[in-house]
């Protein structure tokens, strides 16, 4: 029964001249200890898993292992006690040697195995499925950042408003022309789907003395229905009201805000305009976008493209909402925001922003 | 609107370099258009636009082969006094620091020679504060000399004669509309000026008979209604080739009472335009001096003297006082006083210096319409308030002058951040930022909708009828919408229609429950099919991967919401559910019935203002440092037992160790009874202090076993 490992080298094992289980002669405590060093050895440098496997016979397999034969020993042995602890260590060394062995040599066969498979690393890589913010949503976002970084917050209100914070209060006179620019949606108990965010800013003047410093974006309806014009579409209307507000802050703070949105290069030209809340009022045109101010049929071939409403808040307005126009002015700004996004991913018509047509929506990344 | 150049450069010089030839009344015309003078044309196209009077084309007119170039100007509904060619000279004079040149001519009266005195009666003198009446006699009733119908075709008006020509030439020199009746069809020449009788009919110059109401103002006889006021005059009275005697009109109306006639009438003339924006109340003599001067000249006849100037009650005018520092405060800019007064003089405001650079003065009769004086007046101390104009309106007057290109740029000196916060804003970009992370595609789509979605799909707000559009656009945009679902399913169908194999998308926006209800802000999102390409093994859309959605958003509020089986419209019975939250209900979850997409489409709509808009504060629970066990359960129940009833009971009592469930799965097929399902549950024991043993496990999750089996097995009812 029994013998030599048939691999390795187990010349240590050799060395104790067994003939047989039975007639074995019973190993010392320092040989037991040899003989785990040697087992570990062995093991740790078996090359192979048919190796391994045969290491492993030899000294764990379950009829005839050397680990079996050496326990048959204990009770041979002048000191049991001592003799048993000494083969339990022995046992746990050579155990742990031929799982950690096990171990490695899976590992390495793994790799073998995806080696020899070799994946076509130009295979396309499973995507996730990413989805897209709206481009409206996206534009927002950048103009409300740079006016955060300029210590506005963000005000919003209703969507179905009343006359008085749509128009009255805003100074739009009662059978005023000036309403005509701004073709309404009325509902029938009389009230209006705002024209402008210009309500929001009614509202936080009623609530709050200055300072005041907010951005107003928002949904905003007017009665037109047309390839460039829809009867839903976006702005975001600004408000700056404090004492010593001036034309040139008003100036700055656009200027500011254009070379964030666009680029340093992008121009920005002021030109007297009139809303009735505001005076004096100012349209405001940028470098085309398109052309770079070289002329192309986008901007009629004047080189700007017009892209904001502006001016020093009215005092009519200020004095309607209970702020001393005495002593406080302030500036107002809006801008529509699905021009700015057609413009800045070129999309062509103002309509297909709404119609949802997921291989337009998902091209827009943010 | 349009203006021609050679017409402007009566009242101001142009320059040299564009060629015009003057006739003998003191009238420049262009022949051709040169080339030398486009610089010159350019220029004055800027100079224009930086004083707020946009030009927007310069177009050519032809006159047989001679052209007139013309300006194509944007001229704002507040600058009435700019909608003629001496009221836009005057602010290129100013631009150009040149003296405004004024028409000359030559204006004689003669002795009445007979003939009924003409009168005028302001019976509405709110609506008409002034008319006045002259006559001229002995016309001659033909066509217009060259030069008439030339500036007056080259602007877009057709020549008609001689008489209703002048009218119109005036009208594109001075501003003020005028109109000429035959006056031997007007009654011993008597003018009443009232509102329309209700019912009361005229016959327009147009030929159309008008029914009129009580809210429109008509040029009367005695008895019957001759003229709309300010908008057209009445066929009776038109002028005729037999026509020898004119009565001329030039008259000033309330810009309101006009808006509110022509707007009824639905009719838009040249007069209107500019009484509604407000006329010269001043100009009207003036005005009637001018053209009754060049119907003489033209059609021959005498003016006769004793014209009748009708004038109502006038407001006091409006009076400025401006301040050279405050101005400078405000432009940010400085403004020498020389500046000031050059400017406003030349606008007409007459600055008086009554101080260390100070000036006051009164608004020009042509701007009173801008300058809508403070509603305190300012009570200096007299017996008399005075009618204040706003300091802001002059302003605006010299700094458009100075021009906002010579202004520094600044940035608003103000301390520290605005203090406001928006929960609610930066809650919906979270949950924004969320959904996309989920795949969706964020979609934006009208407020309004079809009256049938409230019908066809479920809505969570609005009990009595939907807020309906007073002029809707069309029936699909007929009313307000109480839920964001029958847009994006729209959207899906689209999609679908168009060749997709899936769609997810979401929308966040306003409801509109209808009533007094606020609007209500919400968020949905719709889902079918697979999206991405097979390679990328999605996995297809269904209600319970949409569900789990919801749940996270849910989650990141904070909400633990509670779910239950619901019927809605609209939605496949059996798949509908809601979710509430305190009783309340936040929103609902179904499968789309009726719906011509390709692949199934899936619905959620959550309403966000029932929801906490801060987020959730979270605490951290330090992990055990001791391994756990994982134990699996399978029970087999009746189908009637919803996941949601044996949560509950598990979770009803206490667990020594329990850290968590979780299903791991549901099976039905061989080994389940029909009409029972295999629900497997992982429980996973840890324990804070020290590592649980097998047996220690076994002991606790025993009795919860022997419940669950006790409960809902269905081994109890086999063993009956």
């Amino acid at each position: 029964m029994g013998g030599p490992g048939s691999t390795g080298s187990t010349g240590a094992t050799g060395a104790t001249g067994r003939a047989g289980a039975n007639t074995a002669p019973v190993p010392t405590l320092e040989e037991l200890a040899l003989l785990a060093s040697e087992a570990e050895a062995a093991i740790a440098s078996s090359a192979t898993r048919a190796s391994w496997e045969a290491l492993r016979v030899s000294w764990a397999g379950a009829k005839s292992g050397r680990l079996k034969e050496l326990q048959a020993l204990i009770p041979k042995a002048a000191d049991k006690r001592a003799f048993g602890q000494a083969f339990n260590l022995l046992k746990a060394r050579v155990e742990d040697a031929l799982a950690a062995r096990d171990t490695e040599l899976s590992r390495v066969e793994a790799a073998a195995r995806v080696e020899a498979e070799r994946v076509d690393v130009t295979l396309p890589g499973r995507r996730p499925l990413v989805g897209s913010l709206h481009p409206v949503t996206l534009v927002s976002r950048e103009i409300e950042a740079v006016f955060r970084s300029l210590g506005y917050s963000i005000a919003e209100g209703p969507e179905l408003e009343d006359d008085r914070y749509n128009f009255a209060l805003l100074n739009f006179p009662e059978d005023h022309p000036a309403r005509d620019a701004q073709d309404t949606l009325f509902v029938e108990d009389g009230r209006l789907l705002r024209t402008h965010t210009s309500p929001v800013q009614i509202r936080t003047m009623l609530a709050r003395q200055p300072p005041i410093r907010v951005i107003c974006p928002g949904r905003v309806y007017r009665n037109d229905n047309d390839l460039r014009h829809s009867p839903m579409f976006h702005q975001v209307e600004g408000l700056c009201v404090a004492e010593g507000i001036t034309l040139g802050d008003l100036k700055g703070t656009l200027e500011a805000f254009i070379a964030r949105l666009f680029t340093r290069q992008t121009k920005a030209r002021f030109r007297p305009s009139y809303f009735p809340f505001t005076e004096p009022s100012a349209e405001v045109d940028i470098t085309c976008q398109i052309c770079l101010g070289n002329g192309c049929p986008t901007c009629s071939h004047t080189g700007w493209m017009e892209i904001l409403g502006s001016g020093m808040v009215d005092p009519r307005v200020l004095d309607n909402c209970g702020i001393d126009p005495d002593r406080y002015s302030g500036f107002a700004f809006g801008l529509g925001l699905d021009r700015v996004a057609m413009n800045k991913y070129g999309i062509p018509n103002i309509r297909s922003l709404f119609e949802s047509d997921e291989r337009l929506l998902r091209q827009v990344r943010g | 609107m349009e203006f021609l150049v050679s017409w402007l450069a009566d009242y101001v010089d142009l320059g040299p370099d564009i060629e015009l030839e003057v006739d003998s009344g003191g009238r420049h015309f262009m022949r051709t258009v040169r080339t030398e003078g486009r610089a010159e044309i350019s220029k004055l196209r800027d100079e224009l636009t930086s004083l707020g009077l946009s030009v927007e084309a310069v177009p050519i007119s032809m006159f047989g082969t001679e052209q007139e170039l013309k300006l194509d100007v944007e001229v704002t509904s507040n600058r009435p006094d700019c909608m003629n060619h001496f009221g836009l000279a005057r602010e290129i004079a100013v631009k150009r620091k040149q003296a405004l040149r004024k028409a000359v001519f030559p204006f004689t009266e003669s002795l009445p020679r007979g003939g009924p005195k003409i009168s005028v009666k302001l019976e509405d003198p709110e609506g008409c504060p002034r008319f006045t009446a002259r006559v001229i006699r002995g016309v001659r009733i033909g066509s217009s000399p060259e030069w008439l119908v030339r500036r007056l075709e080259a602007i877009g008006s057709r020549s008609i004669n001689n008489v209703v020509d002048a009218t119109n030439l005036c009208l594109w020199e001075t501003g003020q509309p005028m109109h000429a009746y035959d006056l031997e069809t007007i009654p011993e020449g008597e003018i009443r000026v009232r509102r329309a009788r209700a019912g009361e009919k005229l016959t327009t110059l147009d030929g159309k008979e008008r029914e009129l109401d009580t809210e429109v103002l008509v040029i009367a006889d005695r008895g019957r209604a001759i003229g709309l006021a300010g908008i057209m005059g009445g066929l009776d009275t038109e002028l005729t080739a037999r026509t020898s005697a004119v009565l001329l009109e030039s008259a000033h109306f309330d810009r309101r009472r006009i808006r509110i006639g022509a707007k009824r009438l639905g009719l838009h003339t040249d007069a209107s335009h500019r009484f509604e924006r407000g006329a010269d109340y001043g100009v009207c003599e003036e005005a009637s001096r001018r053209c009754a001067a060049l119907i003489a000249e033209i059609a021959g006849g005498t003016i006769e003297a004793g014209a009748v100037d009708a004038q109502g009650p006038r407001p006091e005018p409006v009076g400025w006082r401006l301040s050279g520092p405050e101005l400078e405060r405000f432009g940010g800019v400085a403004v020498p006083d020389s500046e000031i007064e050059r400017i406003l003089s030349g606008l007409g405001f007459a600055p008086r210096r009554v101080g260390e650079r100070l000036w006051e003065g009164e608004v020009p009769s042509w701007r009173e319409i801008d300058f809508e004086p403070r509603r305190a007046p300012v009570d200096d101390g007299e017996t008399r308030a005075r009618r204040e104009a706003w300091r802001q309106d002059l302003f605006e007057e010299v700094l458009r002058h100075v021009g906002f290109e010579g202004i520094p740029s600044t940035l608003p000196a103000i301390g520290g951040v605005d203090p406001g916060v928006n929960a609610e804003h930066d809650r919906r970009d979270r949950l924004r930022d969320r959904l996309v992370g989920f795949g969706y595609a964020e979609a934006i789509h009208y407020a309004f909708g079809k009256r049938s979605w409230d019908r066809e799909l479920p809505r969570l707000v609005g009990t009595g009828d939907p807020i309906a559009l007073a002029n809707p656009l069309s029936e699909l945009f007929a009313v307000m919408r109480r839920s964001l679902v029958p847009g994006l399913v729209t959207a899906g169908e689209f999609n679908s229609h168009r060749g997709a194999r899936g769609v997810k998308l979401f929308e966040s926006g306003h409801l509109f429950p209808g009533g007094d209800a606020a609007e209500v802000e919400a968020l949905a999102l719709v889902c079918g099919g697979t999206l991405g390409g097979e390679w990328d093994h999605h996995l297809e859309a269904e209600l319970l991967a949409l569900k789990g959605e919801v749940e996270a958003v849910f989650a990141d509020l904070g909400v633990v919401a509670e779910v239950a089986p619901a019927a809605f419209p609209g939605i496949i019975p059996g798949s509908g559910a809601v979710w509430t939250l305190s009783g309340v209900t936040i929103g609902y979850l179904g499968q789309v019935g009726a719906t011509d997409s390709a692949f199934p489409l899936f619905a959620a709509e959550i309403l966000l203002d029932r929801l906490p808009s801060g987020r959730e504060r979270i605490r951290i629970e330090p992990p055990s440092r001791f391994p756990g066990i994982e134990v699996d359960l399978t029970l087999k129940h009746p189908l009637a037992v919803s996941w949601g009833e044996l949560e509950m009971a598990i979770r009803a009592e206490p667990v020594p160790d329990l850290a968590s469930l979780a299903l791991k799965a549901r099976y039905q097929g061989a080994g389940v009874p029909a009409g029972a399902v295999a629900t497997t549950v992982t429980f996973q024991y840890v324990s804070a202090e020290r590592s649980l043993t097998q047996d220690e496990v076994n002991a606790r999750h025993a009795p919860v076993v022997a419940a669950l089996e006790a409960r809902f097995g269905i081994a109890r009812e086999e063993k009956r």
